[in-house]
């Protein structure tokens, strides 16, 4: 009988973790399913970057992805991204066994409710650390993510959708990175006519805005396009 | 007559071999500059990304034409100076020191207009040198790496520039660039006035440069009263170019004070002549 009372006071105690443990693998398992979907894509691009020390102007580009981690951007002139991009994502869960996926808790974005669930790589040696994943679950959509890695700290990516939000690509994708670690090299920028220096205290994070248009999903690209 | 004796002054610069190192040096420099882009361009670019690229990846070519131009402008601009005074101080020092000055000023032409055929034909000849450097950098620079946005870094950060958008900076920082030369051809030549040896004003024209350079450097409260004035400080001004917001007050400014320099400069030089007690 007190054995019986155990195994139920237990289970009690053992139970959220279990449903939340598959919840976050449900989840994961779906979005994952959402982007098997896509085998390949192109779409142009438009990438506005407000980064503080770099001052560039809009460029128009066109991007090239195909399954699992093919990717390239095509500019026609120097265009900027954030190095943890496009493909990583993806790349981490094309396989179940490179992450543990737990669900951490529930918030109120814009009066919707996401799921913020927490990516732990399996290799602990890697650069990536965590990837945390803000997603909608009656769209089964990622509204948001964050990936901290070792080399480049955290990069922040809020997702909007549009047309191609049933196969999850979005239409505006705005990073957000941390730029602290940013210095002009002294020596190599020294203007001797430059008189007035300026003090004004530079802003601890940049955004990448890029906004999609003119997707062409899975047409086939050839992978000659993938070689520089 | 003034037309007459420049023509004269420049017939003379070309036919000294001395003219003609200037153009060699700027050739070879280029030549090393672009070989050495060739090889290793690429690690010299990213010693200025590397800061950047821990976080962010810069897609395209960045080791373009318009890249290796500016570094090879921004290298050499501050070498050219002594290859201009190389020739320019010469003009009259030379000619007093082996009496040719003596014959030139029984001609029916006044003193003033001989040195002022001087200053032009020195500054024709510093439009050669910047011409010079500027089909060797820009043109051979496009042809070798190709076309392409240009990165900029300047002490606000890095400027990436449309490359449809970089033609006429590069006009107009060739053009303050020779501004800033036909300064020190002009002060060559007015040190020029004061000595009857090519030597002196050579060295002087380079060693006030250098004292300048080293001034304006300098992070001394003391001389950042007279550092805006100093035409050295100015000698840098093509940079402002390659700004965005273009700082156009900047410019008209720096080309204010270079013209100044060379106003007063060439006022001290004409008095000097015209008052010169010409003996040898």
């Amino acid at each position: 009988m007190i054995l019986s009372a155990i195994r139920f006071l237990l289970l009690l105690f053992f139970l959220p973790f279990c449903t939340l443990a598959q919840d976050a693998s449900t989840l994961v398992a779906k979005l994952s399913a959402k982007m098997n979907m896509v085998k390949d894509y192109s779409v142009q691009v438009r990438i506005q970057s407000q980064i503080p020390l770099i001052n560039i102007f809009p460029v128009n580009a066109t991007v090239y992805y195909k399954q699992v981690d093919k990717f390239r951007i095509i500019a026609k002139g120097i265009a900027i991204l954030p190095k943890q991009g496009f493909t990583d994502l993806a790349q981490l869960l094309s396989k179940k066994e490179r992450y543990s996926a737990i669900l951490t808790k529930t918030e109120q974005v814009n009066d919707v409710p996401l799921q913020v669930v927490n990516l732990l790589p399996t290799d602990e040696t890697g650069d990536l650390i965590l990837v945390k994943l803000w997603i909608d679950s009656t769209t089964d959509l990622i509204i948001k993510s964050q990936t901290t890695t070792r080399s480049s700290g955290t990069i922040t990516a809020n997702y909007q959708y549009g047309k191609q939000q049933a196969i999850g690509l979005p239409d505006v994708l705005v990073y957000t990175l941390d730029v602290k670690k940013f210095k002009i090299p002294k020596g190599l920028a020294t203007d001797i006519n430059r008189t007035n220096i300026s003090t004004k205290v530079q802003p601890k994070t940049g955004k990448i805005i890029l906004t999609f248009t003119n997707y062409q999903i899975n047409k086939g690209i050839d992978d000659k396009i993938f070689k520089n | 007559m003034l037309l007459a004796s420049t023509y004269n002054e420049f017939i003379k610069i070309t036919a000294k071999p001395r003219s003609y190192l200037g153009l060699a040096a700027i050739t070879i420099l280029v030549g090393v500059i672009l070989f050495a882009l060739k090889v290793d361009g690429l690690s010299m670019i990213s010693f200025v990304t590397t800061s950047f690229e821990q976080t962010l990846t810069f897609q395209g070519n960045l080791l373009n034409g318009n890249l290796v131009a500016f570094i090879i402008l921004q290298m050499l601009i501050i070498h050219i100076p002594l290859l201009v005074a190389l020739v320019t101080g010469d003009l009259v020092s030379g000619e007093a020191a082996s009496g040719a000055i003596r014959i030139l000023l029984t001609k029916p032409i006044s003193r003033t207009q001989v040195l002022l055929s001087k200053f032009i034909a020195g500054g024709v000849y510093t439009l050669c040198m910047i011409i010079w450097l500027g089909l060797m950098s820009v043109l051979i620079g496009r042809v070798l790496f190709g076309q392409g946005d240009l990165m900029v870094l300047n002490s606000d950060g890095l400027v990436i520039l449309k490359e449809n958008d970089i033609s006429w900076r590069y006009l107009g920082g060739f053009a303050v660039a020779y501004l800033a030369l036909l300064t020190v051809s002009t002060l060559s030549i007015c040190l020029s006035c004061f000595t009857e040896n090519s030597i002196g004003p050579i060295v002087t024209t380079m060693a006030i440069i250098i004292l300048f350079t080293i001034i304006g450097t300098l992070d001394v409260r003391f001389f950042d009263q007279i550092r805006p004035y100093l035409f050295t400080t100015h000698m840098a001004a093509w940079r402002s170019y390659f700004e965005v917001p273009l700082p156009t007050a900047q410019i008209i400014k720096s080309i204010l004070i270079l013209l100044g320099h060379q106003v007063v400069l060439i006022s001290i030089a004409i008095f000097k002549f015209n008052t010169k007690d010409i003996t040898s």
